[in-house]
């Protein structure tokens, strides 16, 4: 009875069980809903998500109240970068992704110096760096971005690569195996999870906290300019506020996924599963016609209501 | 005339530990009473006791000879009775007068301040230390402005405020220099005056000569002494608080320590609580740092391992000079701290018990990449080292005892072969089993070559292990033990300041 229980509290099995639950239900709504091409659309959304959250994930797993809400924002402005490199010329797709990802990389840098050097709230940094970043897209692009995707980023994303699969999902799986190897196989990886557990304790053992917290920030800043590349090869062109619907379920994808607000805990596997599991949530609540509003309420709720769940079987681990 | 406070056969147990177990104490009108003992002699519990902030298993308290409950701290304020707190408690953005009263605002008609009465009340107070207080002590100055010595005495006026019959002063001169101190001495000599009675802890000998009337000891959680302190002298004092005195629970070392070059040299070390120390440590020694609890001995230690940088002074290993300005630094040096609070220091909460050894590990050989494989045997190995009982590397370390905890934290450094170790209290709140293995450990690799240095604060761990030790008092070393003189006698006597 035990073991039951420990099993059905596992956020993965937690999350697998919702994909399956919420697959049928899209079923039934609407029947076609699990058919082989649909799910492959919704896995490449989850994948775009999965990307960002998993940036989110390693500045919360280092803790010390870890969050990044400016990776919206990122998105945003990695997607007008790449758009404006690539003008919809394939020869532009490389400069594309090293401008999208330098300066995102950069920008993320500077989230983490402000909460390493100026000890500001993570939650007020980011949200701060929103703003900055929001403000200068505006003026950037004068509210119209022009660049478009170029047409070969445009395939690897939505048209069959490999085995009916797009190319993007290949990257996400690459992506996942990259996560855990960072996590599981390198100091760096090790490091994470020590000072997301004791920040005290990972400096007296000698471990360059401020350092590594920064350099989170900076990947995570990374991955969602990345993120923003990948965005406007689904969209074909993009606008200024194309990353903010990623802000929240980044978060929740993450908790989702098992890993602990709190920090040092949790792997980038469960991020995945929540990634899809939030992404086929969000095709069924728009199967049943709900607004936008109506879309936020709930995921505001699913993100309150695991952190209730998730908050319980954490005290009862200590 | 029956004594203002008489208490007699109080006993206090927490758990399984026993912290008092006759604990008696009878203070005259007008008397400075010094209470002593060695660290855990249960000096301090007796004053939580009498202050009312720890309740009594057993025994009787009398004030002006009838029996009281004091029971919490209201109940013995409202008795006259007063603790005075060693760590500062003033809130610096308010006035001289607001931290007097705060908690105790003076109200007028429908409950609200009266800021003239309050005022008022503080220029009396202020008035009766005019001699002591200085310049610029006024009611209405902010305590942010005010030098260190004069906030001890708006902490000092807070508790005279409450017009006290009998204060207890814990350690109350041990952040103060020698002309802060006769401050303090002659504010004590105003309130014997006044008729006020006060216990007075303090970790100098010389200063409990100069200023108490009675001594009373304490060892092991019972009263054993008391004298007129005019009738005795510190020798007495210190066999009272040894008890048998000059038995040496030494156990002689297998391989005796190295007689050739230091391994680490550190010299006029100081920062914020540690003054002008200097110590050389050979290989395969054992040394100890010893005195009252609190006296700077993790503060040296921290600041060997950068956790709590020297602000001055030099140090060397193996004869090169080194900077350790961060932890990071002190563990690719080759030094290794292990601290008694594991939970703060050094438990990576939620996470296995092969991280938990890893991280030093991976720190001090700049391992890029982790191979766990290839690493288990050696951690298994250092947890193997100190008897270790554990299900897996993957268990987590919260599924563990916290003795066994602490082996684990061991082991960590023990999978460095760091040659220096530093130990900071690190048989606190561990079962006696694990202690023994813990010092067949600490034996065995001293007498492989390791040099250690140990802070205890039981003075019997220190007398069992250690080659040499350094006493501390005030953030300084007072004596230095060895050989003959490693006995707790002598360590008492030197843990209460240098001898005159």
């Amino acid at each position: 009875m035990n073991r039951i229980k420990t099993i059905l509290t596992d956020p993965l099995v937690l999350a697998a069980l919702s994909i399956l639950v919420l697959l049928a239900m899209g079923e039934v709504l609407s029947p076609g809903f699990a058919r082989g091409d649909q799910i492959i659309r919704l896995l490449v959304v989850s994948a775009i998500l999965g990307m960002v959250a998993a940036g989110q994930s390693l500045v919360v797993i280092g803790g010390r109240e870890g969050i990044d809400l400016s990776v919206g924002a990122l998105i945003s402005l990695g997607a007008v970068l790449a758009g404006n490199a690539m003008s919809g010329n394939d020869g532009g797709i490389l400069p594309a992704i090293l401008v999208a990802g330098g300066v995102t990389f950069v920008i993320g840098l500077i989230n983490g110096l402000g909460v390493t050097l100026l000890r500001i709230p993570p939650l007020v940094m980011t949200l701060g760096m929103t703003g900055v970043v929001q403000g200068g897209l505006i003026v950037l692009s004068r509210g119209i971005p022009s660049g478009n995707a170029a047409p070969s980023l445009m395939g690897f994303v939505n048209r069959p690569l490999l085995l009916g699969l797009p190319g993007v999902l290949f990257l996400w799986a690459l992506l996942g195996l990259g996560m855990w190897f960072l996590l599981r196989r390198t100091q760096l990886g090790y490091a994470i999870y020590a000072m997301g557990s004791n920040e005290r304790a990972a400096v007296l053992t000698g471990l360059p906290v401020r350092l590594i917290r920064t350099l989170l920030y900076g990947l995570s800043g990374l991955l969602a300019g990345v993120t923003g590349v990948v965005v406007i090869g689904y969209t074909g062109n993009s606008f200024v506020s194309v990353g903010d619907q990623y802000v929240l379920p980044s978060v929740i994808a993450v908790v989702i996924g098992g890993i602990s607000l709190a920090g040092g805990s949790g792997n980038y596997f469960g991020v995945m599963l929540g990634a899809i599991a939030l992404t086929l949530l969000q095709s069924v609540l728009t199967t049943l016609q709900l607004e936008f509003w109506g879309r936020q309420l709930i995921f505001g709720a699913v993100l309150l209501l695991l952190m209730l769940l998730y908050g319980r079987t954490k005290q009862l681990r200590v | 005339m029956p004594p203002v406070l008489e208490a007699t056969g109080i006993a206090k147990h927490f758990g399984a530990v026993v912290a008092l177990s006759n604990g008696s104490l009878s203070v005259g009108k007008g008397e400075v009473h010094a209470l002593l003992g060695a660290n855990g002699s249960g000096k301090s519990t007796l004053c939580k006791i009498i202050a009312g902030t720890v309740a009594r298993d057993t025994g009787s308290l009398r004030l002006d000879g009838s029996e009281v409950s004091l029971r919490t701290p209201r109940e013995a304020e409202a008795r006259g009775i007063a603790l005075f707190y060693q760590e500062l408690s003033l809130v610096p953005q308010l006035s001289v007068a607001d931290n007097i009263f705060l908690g105790h605002e003076r109200t007028g008609a429908g409950g609200f301040l009266d800021a003239r009465q309050l005022r008022a009340d503080t220029d009396r107070l202020i008035a009766r230390f005019a001699s002591v207080a200085g310049t610029g002590f006024t009611a209405d100055a902010p305590v942010s402005g005010l030098a260190p010595d004069q906030r001890q005495i708006v902490e000092i006026l807070k508790v005279l405020a409450r017009k006290p019959r009998l204060i207890i002063f814990d350690e109350a001169t041990a952040a103060l220099d020698r002309r802060q101190v006769e401050l303090f001495f002659a504010i004590l000599r105003e309130l014997k005056a006044e008729g006020v009675s006060t216990i007075f802890i303090s970790h100098r000998m010389d200063e409990i000569f100069e200023i108490a009337d009675r001594i009373t000891v304490m060892r092991n959680g019972a009263t054993v002494a008391s004298f007129a302190s005019s009738e005795t002298d510190r020798d007495a004092v210190v066999r009272s608080m040894v008890g048998d005195v000059g038995i040496r629970d030494r156990v002689e070392r297998a391989v005796p320590p190295s007689s050739g070059a230091p391994r680490l040299k550190l010299k006029g070390a100081s920062s914020r609580r540690v003054r002008d120390v200097s110590l050389t440590l050979r290989p395969g020694e054992i040394l100890g740092l010893g005195g009252l609890q609190g006296q700077g001995q993790s503060a040296l230690l921290q600041g060997l391992f950068g956790a709590l940088p020297f602000a001055s002074g030099t140090l060397e290993i193996d004869g090169r000079p080194v900077s350790i300005r961060k932890p990071a630094d002190a563990v690719r040096t080759g030094l290794a701290y292990v601290s008694g609070d594991r939970g703060r220091d050094a438990a990576l909460h939620g996470r296995s018990i092969f991280e938990n050894i890893g991280s030093a590990t991976m720190v001090r050989e700049k391992l890029a990449l982790v191979w766990p494989r290839h690493l288990r045997p050696r951690f298994e190995a250092a947890a193997a080292a100190l008897n270790t009982k554990y299900a897996g590397m993957e268990a987590p370390i919260g599924s563990l005892s916290g003795g066994n905890q602490q082996k684990i934290f061991i082991a960590r450094w023990l999978a460095t072969d760091a040659p220096v170790l530093l130990l900071d209290d690190p048989t606190k709140g561990i079962d006696l089993a694990a202690k023994a293995d813990f010092f067949a450990l600490v034996r065995n690799l001293a007498d492989k070559g390791t040099s250690i240095i140990f802070y205890a604060s039981e003075d019997a761990e220190l007398l069992s292990l250690c080659d040499r030790i350094l006493v501390f008092n005030s953030g300084a070393v007072s004596a230095e033990l060895a050989g003959a003189s490693l006995d707790s006698f002598h360590l008492t006597n030197a843990a209460y300041g240098e001898v005159a």
